[in-house]
């Protein structure tokens, strides 16, 4: 019950800020563009892919014309993992910090909450409004390659899930790091140096971090990294695989679970002991 | 039953380069208060007031001793289902109205429902903001804010009330308001745990107050015990004192100072003083009034501060 007071008011905080709103404008220019450009077409000899109501693709046997409709949904669902990551953690990332401010985290924590309950809070609010913003396009997506194409696939309602549990992933680190520096703009560089350096520098460790010493101490402290991180370039790789419908790797979900677990777990850790 | 007890509680905050700067914010710090009462914490900025409360509402851990509020350990969640507070520097979120702040802030105290809903509008009408209640917090002015913040202190019905300066930036209208409705809340049985730096106001409401300097416990005690000043007593008499009176009283090796029609003795017991009397009786000097010296409780606290600044 409480929690879902502090999901409810995270969430009317996030509508009361321009950036998630911004968020779900993009999606719908997005789609609407969609509906607008794209559409099938038959020919007597299969069909084609027509944007603005120009050929643009052969004329193709239908399983071939699936696939790429396929492959065309995960792109679509990559560049939408990407603009979450680069606008959702923007929009999202100040939630923490916001709550532990002097003066707002006095009323919080004067109530009968426990601290790690008003992090929890926190996350799943943040975590609640990237959904629904994904939840949305995804949605979106799905009418309109349904009603365009005929092709009423589930795999790409199911990437709702694998995008929005990626995200989740991510924040949690997020949480880390508000908890750990208490500011938005420093959280936001931190976990964007991550995403850009760290994490493919330890991805391709193989090709970077390996050339620096052949040492195996060394090579196994890198590859240790590599594990504590969520797997991101993993779960999205796999994630695409799901969207063409072909048999998807959980190992890198279940590993980055775990990963996003210790990150949150040590948030709580360290606002426990916080004094304020 | 004790609303608050603390036993011996410290709290030291170690701040910069490897805890370098170190600040004894309460030092062996024990004070019980009794429920049903209204309680006052004094001291100057920086005494360690608003540390106290904290520690109190475990938004700080304390360093050393113990503490319990309600029965409670502090670090018990529960200890805070009855409880209320108004911090000194409270923000709510801008994009609210008045209304829902109470309707947001409501449910993480367990309050909901018909209840939340009907509490909402009784306490906003309470601090007077009735008419502001469907504007957003924003555009509050800062009495409104103080008001609001009070409101949302009380949205559970707490037994255990704490205010960090809640008559901070309130009208004189607003203040005696907010007077009567803790004397209200008092005849309900709460207790009221006050941090104020207007003393004719605590001076008004408290039943006991205590003085904290340097967080160390200075004095403790009710409004009384701390404004009267040991057994300085003025007796207004009629006419002018006769020569023999004096005699006596310098035979007897008793000093006073006289004023006009008064006279301003320091008698060490009641007993003294009634035989001075009886002298002025048998000398006939008439004798309109006799009062035991009051001070304030600012002139006290002040006096009781630069005691402890010149020791
Ligand atoms: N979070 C903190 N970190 C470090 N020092 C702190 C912290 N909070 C308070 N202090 C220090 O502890 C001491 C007591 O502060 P506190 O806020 O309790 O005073 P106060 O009695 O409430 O003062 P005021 O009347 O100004 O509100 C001060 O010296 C202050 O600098
Ligand atoms: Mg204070």
């Amino acid at each position: 019950m409480k929690l879902l007071a502090l999901i409810r008011l995270t969430l009317r905080e996030l509508a009361a800020k321009a950036t998630i709103i911004i968020l779900a404008a993009i999606s719908t220019i997005v789609l609407l563009g969609l509906a607008a450009a794209f559409s099938t077409n038959v020919t007597p000899d299969g069909m084609m892919l027509q944007l603005f109501g120009q050929q643009a693709s052969p004329v193709m046997p239908e399983e071939q014309l699936i696939t790429a409709i396929r492959s065309m949904q995960a792109g679509l669902a990559g560049g939408l993992f990407t603009g979450i990551i680069l606008f959702g953690i923007f929009a999202t990332a100040g939630v923490i910090p916001d709550a532990l401010e002097k003066g707002t985290v006095d009323l919080y924590l004067s109530k009968p909450i426990a601290r790690w309950e008003l992090l929890l809070g926190k996350y799943l609010g943040a975590l609640v409004a990237i959904f629904v913003n994904v939840l949305y396009f995804m949605v979106g997506a799905w009418l309109i390659f349904g009603l365009k194409c005929h092709l009423w696939d589930f795999q790409i309602l199911l990437a709702t899930l694998t995008i929005t549990f990626m995200f989740a992933c991510l924040y949690a680190i997020v949480a880390f790091l508000a908890v750990l520096t208490r500011n938005t703009a420093v959280s936001i560089i931190l976990v964007y140096l991550y995403l850009f350096v760290v994490g493919p520098l330890l991805h391709n460790r193989e090709a970077t971090l390996y050339l620096i010493s052949e040492n195996t101490v060394y090579r196994s402290i890198v590859d240790g990294f590599y594990y504590v991180f969520p797997q991101l370039d993993a779960m999205r790789a796999s994630g695409a695989k799901q969207l063409l419908a072909q048999e998807m790797d959980w190992k890198p979900f279940v590993q980055s679970l775990l990963s996003a677990s210790v990150f949150f777990f040590g948030g709580a850790v360290m606002l426990k002991r916080r004094d304020f | 039953m004790l609303a608050i007890s603390t036993s011996h509680l410290s709290k030291t905050y170690t701040s910069g380069f490897r805890g370098k700067r170190q600040v004894n914010a309460l030092q062996d710090f024990s004070l019980e208060v009794e429920s049903g009462q209204i309680f006052s914490l004094l001291g100057p900025n920086g005494a360690g007031k608003t540390t106290f409360i904290k520690i109190l509402l475990s938004l700080t851990r304390q360093t050393g001793g113990s503490a319990t509020i309600l029965d409670h350990d502090v670090s018990d969640v529960q200890a805070r289902v009855k409880t209320g507070y108004l911090p000194e520097n409270h923000r709510y979120p801008g994009y609210l109205t008045g209304e829902q702040v109470l309707r947001s802030f409501g449910p993480l105290s367990e309050v909901t429902g018909p209840l939340l809903q009907s509490r909402t509008t009784t306490l906003l009408e309470l601090v007077g903001l009735k008419d502001w209640r469907n504007v957003k917090v924003k555009k509050y002015s800062k009495g409104m804010m103080q008001r609001l913040g009070l409101a949302q202190a009380m949205i559970n019905d707490p037994d255990l009330l704490f205010l960090d300066e809640p008559t901070d930036g309130v009208d004189p209208v607003g203040r005696a308001e907010i007077r009567d409705l803790l004397r209200n809340l008092k005849t309900r049985g709460k207790t009221i745990f006050l941090n104020s730096h207007l003393l004719s106001e605590v001076e008004m409401i408290s039943d006991r107050v205590a003085i904290l300097d340097k967080g160390q416990l200075l004095r403790v005690g009710t409004v009384d015990e701390l404004t009267t000043s040991g057994e300085r007593h003025h007796i207004g008499i009629d006419g002018v004192l006769p020569e023999a009176f004096r005699l006596e009283a310098a035979a007897k090796v008793i000093e006073f100072s006289q004023s006009q029609s008064s006279l301003t003795v320091d008698v060490g017991s009641i007993a003294e003083l009634n035989a001075l009397i009886d002298m002025l009786r048998r000398h006939h000097v008439p004798i309109v009034s006799i009062a035991k010296e009051r001070s304030t409780l600012e002139e006290s606290f002040l006096s009781l501060i630069k005691r402890e600044v010149a020791s």
